[in-house]
């Protein structure tokens, strides 16, 4: 069985993890519109420096950290070249025929390097620290106002909570599907995309069937509990504010103003 | 030797904080045309020893032996062998995916390469060994067959592999009580006619005391017993230790004999067990 790490959660003790996810959510929020009012590399600096006093309370081990950042390393990359070789404008700084890197183009670049690679560290740095059940009861709260739009928060809260749940049975399910098929001489492993994405056939036909059993199963259960969402539904974790949670939202609204009011 | 393992061993997740070893040293050999069973709890390795049986696990440690050879030797070819060792899963029914019951049942020896005329040979014979009408179930759909059904057409769907070696994991499990007598009793002739070998492995004792010649007893990821039934179940301390139990005719056989009585204990089946007691009363 192959084990997945699931939006990477950590557990542990640490300051990061006993904020109260509404708190860490509101924060995020906040960090991101902040990230995004940057105006100069000295801001960077000074947003670079609170994410990494962040990751330092966190006491989250940095190899760890680092190996959730590799898959958008490739994004970032992509991102750096296309803005050294197609903005234009200011000194020409190296030329090969048609293709030439202007001052414009190596700014914007690593500007935005800069941008979403902490934007992707900020983002890290919640969903590492934060339990995926924590979460939805988070977003289900901070959905409450919009209630009256018709929006489900608790549904959609509960929606995630059961997807959480049933990721690891469905990779215990495929697993044990793809058995069945290579035991029936099933090939996985060789042949071209096309090819591959054929003998999946086998793998998800199986696989759908028992996720919509189990869908149907799992409905009946809930129904037989008279489960009912919403309204007067007591919580079974309550969600509870402490010193340590205004601490955070003050310093994170804190370290906006500075962001606005200096220009940086 | 039709198939042998030495000191095998294998561990989940080697490494992480999840390690768990599920097989620890297991040395055991089967010969060919034998019916074995497996038996051991939940959680005992007896589906993961199997699995290694038909290469879709690999070894930690020791090796898997098919007719002398190693299997994971680079000159074997995977593919065939798991069609020479068929290992059909619990529920099988959930390995179904065609749109045709003939098309199911086709997949595996497509795999294998075979069409035309072969092919539907094969489905035929997979079919009838199973107890189904060609006629009647080819065109039908895999999904609105009974829950018995599923299971046959999913077996059917290993047999037409034609394999020498065909492992059972608990092929009863969930079925009515005739539906199993009826599975329980093509498995044996499975064994009888078509001379297939035959690893049975499950939990309940019963069926496998009177099917199988040898059973071998898991726990804990080691092989703690092995022998015929007879010789098993004289273990009976052991068996109860690691959490089975006898089968309820033997385990009344063996009170009797252990009160005194002249008795043997070495029968299966309800009539054995039956005249032997029936005599013992005569007899006063």
């Amino acid at each position: 069985m192959r084990s997945i790490t699931l939006g990477h959660y950590l557990p542990g003790n640490s300051l990061l993890h006993r904020l109260d996810p509404r708190v860490k959510l509101v924060s995020l929020l906040i960090m991101i519109v902040a990230l995004f009012m940057v105006k100069t590399f000295l801001g960077f600096i000074l947003f670079g420096s609170f994410v990494f006093f962040i990751f330092v309370s966190s006491r989250l081990p940095w190899r760890y950290f680092l190996r959730g950042l590799r898959p958008v390393l490739y994004i970032v990359l992509f991102t750096l070249i296309l803005h050294f070789l197609f903005t234009k404008g200011g000194q020409v700084y190296w030329r090969l025929g048609p293709v030439t890197i202007e001052e414009a183009g190596v700014f914007l670049g690593t500007f935005m390097t800069l941008r979403l690679i902490l934007l992707v560290i900020t983002t890290l740095l919640i969903t590492l620290t934060t339990s995926p059940i924590s979460f939805a009861d988070g977003i289900e709260f901070l959905l409450r106002p919009f209630r009256r739009l018709g929006v489900p928060g608790h549904e959609i809260a509960m929606m995630m909570t059961i997807a959480l749940r049933f990721i690891p049975t469905l990779m215990e399910e495929s697993d044990k599907i793809r058995k069945a098929q290579m035991a029936r001489g099933a090939d996985f492993e060789t042949g071209n995309i096309l090819r591959r994405a054929g003998n999946l056939v086998p793998l998800l036909v199986p696989l759908f069937v028992s996720a919509f059993r189990r869908a149907d199963e799992l409905a009946i259960a809930m129904e037989a509990r008279c489960y009912r969402g919403g309204e007067n539904r007591t919580k079974m974790r309550k969600l509870y504010t402490q010193r340590l949670d205004y601490f955070g939202i003050l310093t994170v609204t804190g370290l906006i103003i500075i962001i606005i009011v200096t220009g940086v | 030797m039709l198939i042998e393992t030495k000191n095998l061993a294998h561990v989940y997740m080697p490494g992480t904080p999840f390690q768990v070893e599920a097989l620890q040293g297991v040395s055991l050999e089967i010969e060919r045309g034998e019916f074995v069973g497996i038996i051991g709890e939940t959680g005992s390795g007896k589906s993961t020893f199997v699995q290694h049986l038909n290469g879709l696990l690999k070894p930690t440690s020791g090796e898997v032996l098919f007719d002398g050879h190693n299997i994971w030797t680079k000159a074997n070819n995977m593919r065939k062998h798991r069609s020479r060792i068929a290992l059909l899963f619990q529920f099988p029914e959930h390995q179904l995916f065609e749109e045709t019951v003939f098309k199911d049942i086709a997949f595996g020896p497509r795999n294998l390469g075979l069409g035309g005329e072969e092919l539907e040979k094969r489905v035929r014979y997979g079919l009838e060994l199973m107890g189904l009408d060609f006629k009647l179930y080819k065109d039908r759909s895999p999904f609105n067959l009974s829950g018995g059904e599923k299971r046959r057409v999913a077996m059917a769907g290993i047999l037409a592999m034609e394999p020498e070696v065909i492992i059972l994991d608990e092929p009863t499990a969930g079925m009515d009580p005739s539906g199993r007598r009826q599975l329980l009793e093509q498995i044996k002739r499975l064994h009888s006619e078509q001379n297939l070998t035959v690893i049975l492995v499950t939990h309940n004792m019963e069926d496998v005391s009177r099917l199988a010649g040898r059973l071998f007893v898991f726990s804990g990821g080691r092989l703690v017993l092995e022998g015929t039934p007879v010789d098993v179940f004289k273990s009976a301390e052991t068996i109860k230790e690691i959490g089975l139990e006898l089968p309820p005719l033997t385990e009344l056989l063996q009170e009797l004999k252990k009160s005194g009585k002249d008795i043997s204990t070495d029968l299966f089946s309800v009539e054995d067990v039956g005249r032997e007691i029936l005599q013992l009363y005569r007899e006063g």
